[in-house]
């Protein structure tokens, strides 16, 4: 075993001296000891001389330098295969449960892997029914692809992602891997106990690396759980669902340490590296010959500012992209989807049908022409607009309200119960929208609600609310 | 600390003293000194005329004071040891005995050299074994932290004056990483950054000290937010309540009453057995006098620890002042008590901090911010948590507090934080001018996780109302030009404007829950849908009043037990009919003496 010594600290990034000049590989895992506790770091480069330099995936209060560190000649490992099903694990794979160790009998990877080759490349087809109205309709998620929630602080990112645990991987039957990445510690704690509650734990794996961790942790922790899910797909030919809630932050740890490992800054601060880092994880994720991977991505948006260079360098890796917006959220409707902003690379005739194309497609020119009379009615008003317009305003109001849905998992909030609507249905009652068929009932009608029978019950409850 | 250097054979000495010593003195500090590292030893004399009545030895990294602040040094460091956890009547022989038994001891120390201090940064040499986040001590009693491990030097922020530094001066080590006392004795008082009193009020009993920086309680540490914290405003708790244990942002515009909502919130714990502490960050030292004054006068000072770095103080100081607030709030929430700690503000937390990062010389990303500015704010408001029953079921409710830009909530610094905490109330300048107070923009503000910390009664009384008047908002600016109103929509305005003239609630008049309930059932039951929109909160005051004459048991059940029968329900809407059958607009001799 190779022993160096700290000559340096920086925040998280720290120089160690090995004098007898025999140098750890770049990515191998390196650790120490202070007051009885080890804690680990890991190579990034090599500085020159007997020096390298490693970023610390712990806090560096309470190191001096001179402390003797250990090279481990491996690169940092995890558990996986089934003893990683009902646990929790943090970014080196060791419990956070409470419960026993994995055992070392247990397979363990490497938390670093080369893609799959072109070759293994699987191209996707079919669609994923969520429950979740606007996103069956506007921007179906492909099984095996990957999915991208895109939406700046607050707008309601991880009520999406749960709900989709809720409706997707509750029913799925399949393996699903939940890496919380830079997020609140307390939202780990709520999915845990759901997941036991719910008694889907034994076919699920937790990863946390929260925000309250140091970049290092943050930077490594998606790695760590998307291993887990590669060798379910790769040895056991399953299919898989990976939630990452969040991918962002794992660029904006990469960014904490970049200037310190002495890399000039680039666009808006961040790390030079930053396309290479995101092709990197993201070309791992991905659906094979042997099994699939189907991703949901939480990018968070940092000041609201989509051409932000971290979520824009994610939307080229995705193949529905759910943007959500402030706007939206601030009228009161969630989810607070952009419907004209919002992807998907099946919504294809060839693909979802011509039924299913036709109706979104319609609904989205609907909403396109609403929003260019918008200026117009804020100017002159709704009397200034000719009957064909009128009409469209209404319909394209009623089609906003009816994009809103109330979420299983926000019913403890709320007090108003979720609803799952099966993609017929959702086809169904936008179908009868854009038809002309609800234009007598009230567009308040159409806020909150399941499917088309609940508008028309709910208008009638409206209408004797008003009689009485 | 022992010499590491073990390669050269001979050790050489450096001896300051204002007079070159004698031969036979020379001569015993060698032998001493080579008896001691087990190597040949040179000795080198230095000149230093400030040295009177003693010498500095220096061997390697090791430094023997023995100059008259030194030894009064270990003087007051035995004094100060002595001062812990004793008991005031017999303090006067302790001093005695410590006293006649002082002998100042030769012991080596690890000093270090300024090398260069400015802008409330230096470089110091030496201090081969300091820790990373150690705090050291400069000459003049000024301390700093750590920020740099350099091969040949140490980088270091000072919390105070570096007028009084020079490059040359020795820096002594404490051993120990920035850390604040904390204790009972610090509740009614205000302190500083580093939790020193600054209220002219004497010494402060510390029954512990803690390190600034402590990694947030786990994911297994901590459990659900399943209880209210009360903030006596009927806009947020019917809303936007808020849960113990919950981060939930304050955020707006200047001058717009953020300030004026944490002041609310903390005067409304009196008697409800939550530990208030107010940590100001860059503010103006008269304000914050001024709110320390309006605490006291209304008697929450009691429960209240404010601590303040002022505007005037440096950089590094208003940089750890939250964390040594959150230190102290920690030591209560390990007993298993209830903290509510409010940090105002954490936009000029964040200034302070890239003026800090600039100066270390770190590059600057999106707004001149370093990149881990969000790491900065993350740490911090993690450790605001609901401890699990094992832990003993304290918690740490932070209501942290950011200052926007012409309405941009859409910024840097308001969207990282937006994206730590559990919610954000928005308070918009618009509806502040307009009278609308509290100033809560209802679209933009939002909590996630109060809900769950309702009391049964509140959460069925407040029903749908914040995505009714989202949507009354949004209808108000869609029919502003329109005249041909379908009955539903002109009835959703008219109820939406009576809405908003009951969330309009004076400062210092903090609602009682029951007050609060019923306000709610019969706004939601549309019964002030005939009173005329700027009547309503005064038929509302009126109505509160008959409903505590006629039915004040029911009040005081639903204050206890947090819940209300279907029965009670109706019975309020029955009192609330009946009195809304008698009650005229113009306003009678009853209502006057309401107002």
């Amino acid at each position: 075993m190779t022993i160096g010594t700290i000559a340096q600290i920086s925040g998280p990034v720290i120089d160690v001296d090995f004098p007898d000049g025999t140098l750890p590989k770049i990515r191998e895992a390196l650790t120490v000891e202070t007051d009885g506790t080890r804690r680990v770091m890991e190579v990034a480069q090599h500085t020159g001389g007997h020096t390298v330099r490693c970023v610390m995936l712990a806090a560096s209060e309470g190191l001096c330098r001179g402390l003797p560190v250990v090279a481990t000649g491996k690169t940092i490992e995890v558990p996986v295969g089934e003893a990683t099903l009902g646990r929790m694990f943090n970014v080196l794979g060791d419990p956070i449960d409470g419960g026993e160790p994995v055992p070392a009998s247990e397979p363990h990877w490497s938390i670093h892997r080369s893609p799959p080759s072109f070759e293994e490349q699987s191209p996707v087809v079919e669609i994923l029914e969520t429950g979740i109205k606007v996103i069956d309709l506007l921007e179906p998620y492909p099984k095996g692809g990957k999915i991208g929630l895109f939406g700046g602080a607050g707008v309601g990112k991880t009520v999406i992602i749960q709900e989709l645990i809720h409706n997707v991987a509750m029913e799925h039957g399949g393996y699903s891997i939940f890496t919380g990445v830079g997020e609140r510690s307390r939202e780990g704690n709520d999915l845990w106990s759901e997941m036991r509650e719910s008694g889907v734990s034994d076919k699920t794996a937790l990863v946390f690396g929260q925000m309250n961790e140091s970049p290092g942790v943050r930077m490594r922790v998606a790695l760590s759980g998307l291993t887990m899910a590669e060798y379910f797909r790769d040895e056991e030919h399953r299919n898989v669902l990976l939630f990452i809630d969040n991918i962002f932050r794992f660029v904006q740890a990469g960014s904490e340490v970049s200037t310190l490992l002495g890399r000039m800054p680039s666009a808006v601060g961040y790390q030079p590296t930053l396309a290479n880092e995101m092709g990197e994880l993201q070309e791992r994720i991905t659906s094979t010959r042997s099994g699939s991977v189907t991703s949901v991505q939480a990018v968070y948006v940092p000041a609201d500012d989509l051409t932000d260079p971290a979520p824009a360098t994610t939307f080229a890796h995705l193949d529905a992209t759910t943007v959500l917006s402030r706007k939206v959220a601030e009228q009161g409707i969630y989810p607070a989807v952009d419907p004209l902003e919002s992807t998907s690379r099946i919504l294809e005739p060839d693909l979802v049908g011509e039924e299913h194309y036709q109706i979104a497609r319609r609904v989205q020119e609907i909403l396109q022409k609403y929003s260019e009379l918008q200026d117009i009615i804020a100017i002159l008003g709704m009397e200034e607009l000719g009957e064909e317009d009128r009409l469209t305003v209404m319909r394209a109001r009623k089609i906003q309200r009816f994009l809103s849905q109330p979420f299983h998992v926000a019913e403890k909030f709320t007090g108003t119960p979720g609803v799952y609507v099966p993609l017929s249905d959702t086809l169904a009652g936008f179908k009868a929208i854009i038809s002309g068929e609800m234009d007598e009932y009230p567009e308040a009608a159409f806020f909150n609600v399941g499917t088309i029978d609940d508008v028309k019950k709910k208008a009638r409850e409206l209408q004797s609310e008003a009689a009485s | 600390m022992g010499n590491r250097d073990t390669s050269s054979e001979t050790l050489h000495a450096v001896l300051r003293s204002a007079e070159r010593p004698s031969w036979p003195q020379e001569e015993r500090m060698i032998a001493f000194l080579e008896h001691k590292y087990g190597q040949l030893v040179t000795l080198d004399w230095v000149e230093d005329p400030a040295l009177r009545d003693g010498f500095l030895l220096k061997v390697g990294l090791d430094t023997y004071d023995w100059s008259v602040e030194g030894r009064l040094r270990q003087f007051k460091d035995a004094m100060d040891r002595l001062e812990h956890g004793e008991q005031e009547e017999d303090i006067i022989p302790l001093i005695r005995e410590t006293v006649r038994a002082w002998k100042p001891r030769v012991a080596a120390e690890e000093m270090g050299q300024v090398l260069t201090v400015g802008d409330g940064i230096a470089t110091v040499s030496g201090l081969s074994g300091a820790m990373y986040g150690e705090i050291l001590i400069f000459s003049g009693g000024i301390r700093g932290m750590i920020q740099d491990l350099r091969r040949e030097e140490v980088g270091c922020i000072l919390f105070g004056d570096d007028a009084e530094i020079e490059a040359g001066s020795p820096v002594r080590r404490t051993g120990r990483t920035a850390g604040v006392p904390v204790g009972e004795g610090f509740l009614g008082r205000v302190v500083d950054a580093l939790g020193a009193p600054i209220d002219g009020g004497g010494e402060i009993r510390a029954e512990s000290y803690r390190p600034v920086e402590r990694p947030a309680p786990g994911i297994l540490d901590r459990q659900p937010v399943n209880q209210p914290m009360e903030t006596g405003l009927l806009a947020i708790d019917s809303m936007f309540p808020i849960g113990r244990g919950q981060r939930e942002l304050i955020i707006g515009d200047r001058q717009t009453g953020k300030t004026a909502i944490a002041l609310d919130t903390m005067l409304n714990q009196k008697g409800k057995d939550v530990i208030c502490i107010y940590v100001a960050i860059g503010q103006k030292a008269s304000s914050v006098a001024q709110l320390v004054e309006t605490l006291r006068r209304r008697g929450a000072m009691d429960y209240t620890i404010v601590v303040s770095a002022s505007a005037s103080d440096a950089a590094p100081l208003q940089y750890i002042a939250p964390y040594a607030g959150c230190a102290l709030a920690e030591y209560f929430m390990e007993q298993g008590r209830d903290v509510l700690i409010v940090y105002d503000d954490l936009s000029k937390h964040a200034v302070a901090y890239r003026a800090l990062s600039l100066l270390l010389g770190r590059s600057p990303g999106r707004e001149a911010y370093p990149g881990d500015v969000f790491y900065l704010h993350s740490r911090l408001l993690e450790r605001a948590a609901h401890l699990s029953e094992e832990k003993g079921g304290g918690s740490i409710t932070a209501l942290p507090i950011v200052e926007t830009q012409a309405g941009d909530v859409s910024a840097y610094i308001p969207t990282n934080i937006i994206s730590i905490t559990d919610g954000q109330i928005f308070l918009e300048s618009e509806l502040f001018f307009a009278g609308q107070r509290p100033a809560v923009n209802v679209g933009l503000s939002v909590s996630r996780v109060g809900g769950a910390a309702q009391t049964k009664a509140m959460k069925s009384a407040a029903g749908a109302i914040r995505l009714d008047l989202a949507q009354y908002r949004e209808m108000e600016v869609f029919t502003q030009f329109s005249s041909d109103l379908d009955e539903t929509t002109r009835r959703q305005l008219t109820y939406g404007q009576g809405l908003m003239q009951l969330l309009r609630q004076p400062q210092y008049h903090p609602m009682a829950q029951h007050e609060q309930v019923i306000t709610l059932i019969c706004a939601m039951a549309h019964l002030l849908q005939d009173v005329p929109p700027a009547q309503v909160p005064a038929c509302n005051r009126a109505l509160l009043e008959r409903i505590r004459v006629q039915a004040a048991e029911l009040c005081r059940d639903i204050d206890r037990s947090g819940r209300l029968e279907p029965a009670d329900r109706e019975r309020i809407l029955a009192i609330a009919r009946d009195f809304l059958s008698e009650w005229r607009p113009s306003g009678s001799v009853k209502q006057h003496a309401q107002q």
